[in-house]
């Protein structure tokens, strides 16, 4: 069970097939909640990660002293797909995990001792202490402050766009332990603990009237040494880490689009709505819907070559157009939806549900347009990293932060 | 057909790459485009050496025998370059109707010289409205003791003026049927019409009693007709593609090295959004054309919705990207000498060519069951 003694493709397959023989029973799926990960595992779900876990199939690709076995990435596939051939949850959290991988790649051995194998069996919650109201596009703006007293920190501020921080045990936090040094290099990565008095935690109303996302007021808040990743001032690397493993993970779903496109032989859904509101005969409608569809298509194909791209190991420009292809998507289809209904836009409430259904994705496409990075980030990202176009001067980068302007 | 491997396709792509930079460069194209054929006879005869001009005709009549998937790639490197040939009009719609009519005593004589490049043909299937549909034709035939005769007036036929071989699509008693006309048969009237790109031929070509040999067509000839138009679709997709690409490159290039209040110019976030909109659009027409190539390959039940979508995207991708390439620029791409306005208009005319962007997306909404 080490990378010196290697094992066979075939052996590996056979082992874990009939490890899932013994333990999986199908009919879980349902109880576990199937493979999607979800906040508050449930208690099923948490007593088969923790089977997963000490039986190593849960981040094979890691060390034996953590939980792994030390496999090439591609054996460790070969257990994702064994288990995603009959539906089991746990696997492959080497690559999916990103709370877990973060800490593994930076985090203090007593905070890994304590933290990693409870994270793997979902017997903690997580959440994201990133943005604040101050510092959305421009992160390394944070002005939220950790000050080391003694063996812990205290943090002060207030973090915005959380979701599951009522429930989380502890939140991956970026906080300012050095105001004379330029805006990065002054950044701390913690493990904050959520369940203390100092953490108060507020719903968020949001433009579609839900709440998925919380304000998280922090007042004097303890995190204790060790829940240090990466060592004072250098969270700005430790985020990239995190972010990197994120953008994997959204990778993964993006590429799986594909499967999407091809699977669905049902009528679009634009089409469908116009057919029923009785204007699919309409042909400035018709034009604007079909190329509502066509931006969603191009997305799909643009997905399946970066993927065809990869498998021949060569990278495709297109890698990087995913989410501002996305925002497009969703916007134009709320418009044209909207376009669809006509006057009946203009009602709300359980009796207009296509009124309803349009309202709301018109709302809810800002979601994607300025969720994780705004189009415009977006369109600088796209033009500095793919097209090597040179960034704008910034002037904030070299002065210390304390001097930096502010709103 | 022949089927490459992907590295066979790179080094086809590569091998027209390392002619067209060369025989198709900014100089030979300005150069080309103000001869009345509109094409380099010796660039000509050189892509019918490396089999580029026989790229789709079978082996048995001197071709490479390749399909879609490899056109379109070609096409990627034409449409970069701007080459001016008949290569569309002859290698790929004329050659494409003939498989589909697959009249064989006609083929063995027609396809050998089209693929070697000594033969120039083209189809002549819309009148003056310019309509890439069945109503659009305004050539009759009629049969006269045995003999038929051609009637009437076909327009937009690219590369008309340049053609040897006519091939001509007209409403008979019996329905459409494609005829064969020497391009100097007595009663044939050949106007060349002024285009807005120079790169481009088209003609007006009038039949007044005109001798005319029937095609003896193993399908409707419409049919054979559409079947054409959609691997030329395929084809044109890749040009634009191509373009587009090029276009977006040499513009970033400039943003570069182009420099304005102290800094170039790609920093200004202003011009920065436009090229990251850009690439959205040129690597969407490149996915949108290959996939459109691969369904025409695999003959998938999906390819008439994937050739229209690739009809529309490409073509709107190519004008789009090429416009705010000259607006990028500023004002050195408002002069004559700079190549920006070549590739829009290229860009213009493809775009109106085989059926404007509108007619593709209503075919493309009629494809998905609308």
């Amino acid at each position: 069970m080490s990378s010196e003694n290697p094992v066979s493709d075939d052996v590996l397959r056979e082992e874990v097939r009939g490890w899932l023989a013994d333990n999986w029973i199908p009919e879980q799926a349902a109880a576990v909640g199937g493979t999607e990960r979800i906040w508050g595992a449930s208690d099923e779900l948490k007593a088969w990660l923790g089977k997963v876990v000490e039986a190593r199939w849960a981040v094979p690709s890691w060390p034996v002293e953590w939980f792994g076995r030390g496999l090439s990435a591609s054996q460790a596939k070969i257990i994702i797909r064994e288990f995603a051939s009959v539906r089991a949850p746990g696997a492959g959290q080497d690559r999916s995990s990103m709370w877990a991988n973060t800490l593994l790649a930076r985090g203090t051995e007593p905070l890994k001792a304590k933290l990693l194998g409870p994270i793997l069996k979902s017997e903690v919650d997580m959440c994201l202490l990133y943005s604040e109201p101050g510092a959305g596009s421009d992160l390394a703006g944070i002005r939220t402050r950790a000050d080391l007293q003694g063996d812990h920190f205290v943090v002060n501020g207030q973090k915005v766009w959380t979701s599951g921080a009522a429930i989380a045990d502890y939140g991956m936090l970026i906080a300012r332990t050095d105001w004379d040094v330029p805006k990065h290099a002054g950044i701390s990565f913690f493990f904050c603990p959520m369940k203390q008095p100092g953490i108060e935690v507020r719903p968020l109303r949001q433009i579609t009237d839900e709440s998925h996302f919380n304000e998280v007021f922090i007042t004097d808040a303890i995190v204790p040494a060790d829940n240090l990743l990466g060592g004072v001032n250098t969270g700005w690397k430790v985020l990239q880490t995190a972010l990197a493993y994120e953008r994997s993970i959204l990778g993964d779903f993006a590429r799986g689009a594909r499967s999407g496109a091809k699977e669905s032989r049902k009528e679009e859904v634009l089409i469908a709505l116009a057919r029923e509101a009785g204007v699919l005969e309409d042909p400035a409608l018709r034009q604007e819907i079909a190329q509502a569809i066509a931006y969603k298509k191009l997305n799909s194909l643009n997905n399946a070559r970066v993927k065809a791209d990869l498998e021949q190991g060569t990278t495709s420009p297109a890698m990087s157009l995913g989410k501002l292809a996305m925002s497009r998507i969703l916007h134009e289809e709320a418009r044209v939806r909207t376009a669809i209904l006509g006057a009946q836009s203009l009602f709300e409430g359980s009796d207009y549900p296509r009124a309803e259904d349009a309202n709301f994705l018109t709302l809810n496409a800002y979601f994607t347009s300025i969720g994780g990075g705004t189009d415009q980030i977006q369109r600088n990202i796209i033009g500095e990293r793919v097209l090597g176009l040179p960034k704008e001067p910034e002037v904030d980068t070299s002065i210390p932060f304390r001097d930096v302007r502010t709103s | 057909m022949n089927s490459f491997s992907a590295e066979e396709r790179l080094a086809l792509r590569e091998s027209v790459h390392r002619l067209l930079s060369k025989g198709s460069d900014e100089r030979a194209v300005r150069a080309t485009m103000d001869t009345p054929g509109g094409y380099d006879s010796k660039l000509w005869q050189e892509l019918a050496g490396m089999g580029v001009v026989g790229l789709i005709v079978d082996e048995a009549h001197g071709g490479a025998g390749v399909g879609p998937m490899e056109l379109e790639l070609v096409m990627e490197e034409v449409g970069a370059a701007l080459l001016c040939s008949p290569f569309l009009a002859s290698s790929v719609l004329a050659a494409a109707l003939l498989y589909g009519l697959a009249d064989e005593e006609l083929n063995d004589r027609l396809l050998p010289g089209i693929a070697e490049g000594s033969c120039i043909a083209t189809a002549a299937v819309t009148g003056r409205n310019g309509c890439w549909t069945p109503d659009g034709v305004t050539v009759s035939g009629q049969e006269v003791d045995g003999e038929w005769r051609l009637d009437g007036c076909a327009s937009f036929v690219v590369h008309g003026q340049s053609a040897d071989v006519l091939l001509v699509l007209a409403n008979t008693s019996q329905g459409f049927k494609c005829f064969v006309v020497e391009s100097g048969a007595a009663g044939v009237g050949m106007t060349a019409l002024p285009t807005f790109d120079h790169t481009l031929r088209l003609t007006e070509i009038t039949f007044e009693g005109v001798k005319a040999e029937h095609v003896a067509a193993q399908i409707p000839a419409w049919d054979a007709v559409a079947r054409a138009m959609d691997l030329t679709l395929v084809a044109l997709a890749g040009e634009q593609a191509g373009a587009a690409q090029r276009c977006l490159s040499s513009t970033v290039e400039y943003a570069k090295t182009r420099i304005q209040f102290g800094r170039a110019i790609g920093s200004f976030q202003a011009v920065k959004h436009m090229a990251a909109d850009l690439l959205l659009e040129t690597e969407s027409s490149i996915s949108a054309a290959r996939n459109a190539a691969a369904s025409l390959a695999e003959d998938a039940d999906g390819a008439a919705e994937a050739v229209s979508l690739a009809a529309f995207a490409c073509a709107d991708a190519f004008v789009a990207t090429a416009a705010t390439s000259i607006q990028m620029h500023g004002g050195i791409a408002f002069t004559w000498e700079h190549p920006a306005h070549l590739y829009l208009r290229r860009a213009r005319a493809d775009a109106q060519l085989f059926g404007s962007s509108s007619f593709h997306r209503e075919r493309f909404i009629q494809a998905l069951g609308a």
